[in-house]
């Protein structure tokens, strides 16, 4: 029990239209464990990152994080739970239009806790971007900016990472570079979550797990 | 890092700020002109009132239509009637006479000063200036019989270079108003004849008499441009003896009917017209409160479209913004965060709309001043904490339905790849 990370007990989400798109769905994630979460559009995937990633919660059932069980958190303490121990990386990227690389990971900081800014240039060293610190989004590649959303997911060190399609807008040359980010920080121990359409990437997790209709395949 | 995202977001959004900022800025503008124009006035309606001293004028009945307050128009007047100098202790002799602070009787005659070829007309003023008269029938039996008044007791405030007429005998020396010294050339000790025409018909007729200059007086009324002697003086070149054209009374009325003071004293003294100086000027003051009212309402309604207009721009800030809180959220970032965000660029934009709104209101202050009252708006610079006040309070105000928005953005936004 004690290296399980994640420990969900049969949770389900059922919107105000009555759409299921999590159903009875049970699932234990390991420390330092790769999972990658597949299946087609409306599988529930985003739901599941969502409740997983604190951003939602489920209708019925039981979600127990490092221990904490993140079902009984109100809204505030939710906020708060994740911002220590989760990072989210996001197929969108979505950095602030009007902040710099640099800004945009202090931000993180500020919202954390405290702005260091050694170790928000060291997380951009990281992903090989200590020569773009000034640059706003607008002046950065698609693989540069979401290289920049890893530094940020980074840089408060959260235990889990959760990726939502991280290469899905970029070509295949800036997706390997994200992806080798990815599997470094793999190696250094980082529980990721990565949900992918693409089978390749689906491979490298530890393991694959099969959505439809809300339930595990 | 707060102060720097604040910077940056304002920065890069400069035309939405701007739009806001004109908002409040027009709201802003329009009650500094309000305020600066009815401080101003007021105290310059303030200030006429005490230029008046007396708040009570007395006219013999007949003369009510014709004689001004205080400027006398001799020309208008036919059938001149004067009140007797011997019914003046009956003034204070009335049921509220403790509330009578002084009177000064008033005799005016044309007179000519010159040296024959530069002559020039002024009013000659024969009053009290610190009289003893005696009270002949005390109202109270404990009342002091004997008075001191004339115009140096109600008109304390005259700006006097030189010195009061201080003896009520003194049948030589003048107070000359500030207007006639400069125009004839006239300072203190000069001695200078005034010369007076009885009758226009017989050119022959004419008397002069040498007065000497003690006093030059400077009230920016119109005692600037008369020359003031005891009234005796008046009385003996006019033949006029014992009578007075008016008398100014200063009663002491805090928030009681000044009305009541004219009533008694005119049951005092039957063949006399008392006036409240409130209702010669009351035309006046309808006016400037009318202004007022008006101006507030406006004030409200440009406060109304400034709030309006800061609530559209921070709505549509927040829409446009959506993406970017849902990250702020989902990187952290407690409601307390996003709200200390917006209403920070709500306060700036507040600031800005009040201090370029105090400078565009100081000049509509001017405009107003000078077509309406046809007087200068001085600056006041207690007017721009209070502009900026409104302003950030109007811009705080209007931005609390957006901002109650932006704390309702789901940070789950940021997954749903929209």
């Amino acid at each position: 029990m004690e290296n399980h990370v994640i420990d969900i007990k049969n949770i389900s989400k059922i919107y105000e239209n009555n759409t299921r798109a999590l159903d009875n769905l049970s699932l234990i994630i390991k420390q330092g464990e790769w999972t990658s979460i597949m299946g087609p559009s409306g599988s529930g995937k985003t739901t599941l990152l969502n409740v997983i990633g604190c951003l939602d919660s489920p209708t019925n059932g039981k979600v127990i994080i490092n221990g904490t069980e993140i079902t009984k958190l109100n809204r505030n303490e939710l906020t708060r739970f994740r911002r220590e121990n989760i990072g989210l990386i996001f197929q969108q990227y979505h950095l602030v239009p009007y902040l710099s690389a640099l800004e945009n990971v202090m931000m993180a900081q500020y919202y954390h806790s405290v702005v260091n800014e050694n170790d928000a240039i060291n997380a951009l060293k990281k992903v090989g971007l200590d020569h773009r610190l000034d640059h706003i989004p607008a002046h950065l590649s698609g693989g540069e900016q979401q290289r920049v959303c890893i530094a940020r997911a980074l840089v408060n060190e959260p235990r889990i990472l959760l990726a939502d399609e991280p290469t899905g807008n970029l070509d295949q040359k800036n997706g390997e570079v994200v992806l080798k980010l990815i599997k470094n920080l793999h190696e250094e121990g980082h529980t990721i979550i990565l949900i992918t359409h693409n089978p390749q990437i689906g491979k490298l997790g530890d393991k694959q797990l099969n959505l439809v209709d809300g339930k595990i395949n | 890092m707060f102060w720097r995202i604040l910077r940056k977001s304002i920065t890069k959004r400069k035309s939405r700020i701007a739009i806001a900022i004109i908002s409040v800025l027009m709201g802003a503008s329009i009650a500094t002109a309000l305020l600066s124009v009815s401080m101003d006035v007021s105290e310059k309606v303030g200030f006429e009132f005490r230029k008046y001293g007396a708040n009570l004028m007395v006219v013999p009945k007949s003369d009510i239509i014709d004689v001004g307050f205080p400027g006398v128009d001799f020309g208008a007047v036919t059938d001149q009637r004067y009140i007797n100098e011997s019914d003046l202790w009956k003034i204070k002799s009335i049921f509220w006479r403790n509330n009578v602070l002084g009177f000064a009787p008033l005799l005016y005659q044309v007179v000519e000063i010159g040296d024959g070829e530069n002559n020039q007309n002024v009013v000659l003023a024969g009053t009290y200036f610190n009289k003893d008269i005696e009270i002949i029938e005390p109202y109270s039996t404990y009342d002091d019989p004997i008075f001191n008044t004339g115009i140096k007791v109600i008109s304390p405030w005259w700006n006097v270079n030189g010195s009061w007429i201080e003896n009520s005998s003194d049948n030589k020396s003048s107070m000359v108003g500030i207007n006639v010294a400069e125009k004839i050339g006239l300072k203190i000790g000069d001695t200078y004849t005034i010369s007076f025409i009885r009758d226009y018909e017989d050119q022959t007729n004419i008397s002069y008499y040498d007065l000497t200059i003690i006093g030059i007086i400077e009230t920016d009324g119109n005692e600037d441009n008369q020359i003031f002697v005891n009234l005796q003086v008046v009385q003996n070149i006019t033949g006029l003896s014992g009578k007075v054209h008016t008398v100014q009374v200063s009663a002491l009325c805090n928030n009681c009917p000044v009305d009541t003071f004219a009533y008694e004293i005119q049951g005092a003294i039957p063949y006399v017209d008392a006036r409240s100086v409130k209702q010669l000027v009351s035309a006046e003051m309808n006016i400037l409160g009318k202004i007022e009212d008006m101006m507030f309402l406006v004030t409200i309604v440009a406060l109304l479209a400034s709030a309006l207009g800061v609530m559209t721009t921070m709505t549509t800030s927040v829409i446009e913004r959506k993406k970017e809180i849902g990250l702020m959220k989902s990187v952290g970032a407690e409601n307390k965060k996003i709200v200390a965000l917006f209403l920070g660029e709500a306060t700036i934009i507040g600031i800005a709309g009040g201090i370029l709104g105090y400078i565009i209101g100081f000049a509509l202050s001017q405009f107003i001043g000078m077509s309406v009252f046809n007087t200068t708006i001085s600056s006041r610079i207690e007017v721009l904490p209070i502009a900026i006040g409104i302003s950030v309070g109007v811009s705080l105000l209007a931005s609390i339905l957006p901002v109650r928005r932006a704390t309702k953005v789901e940070p789950a936004i940021v997954l749903r790849g929209e």
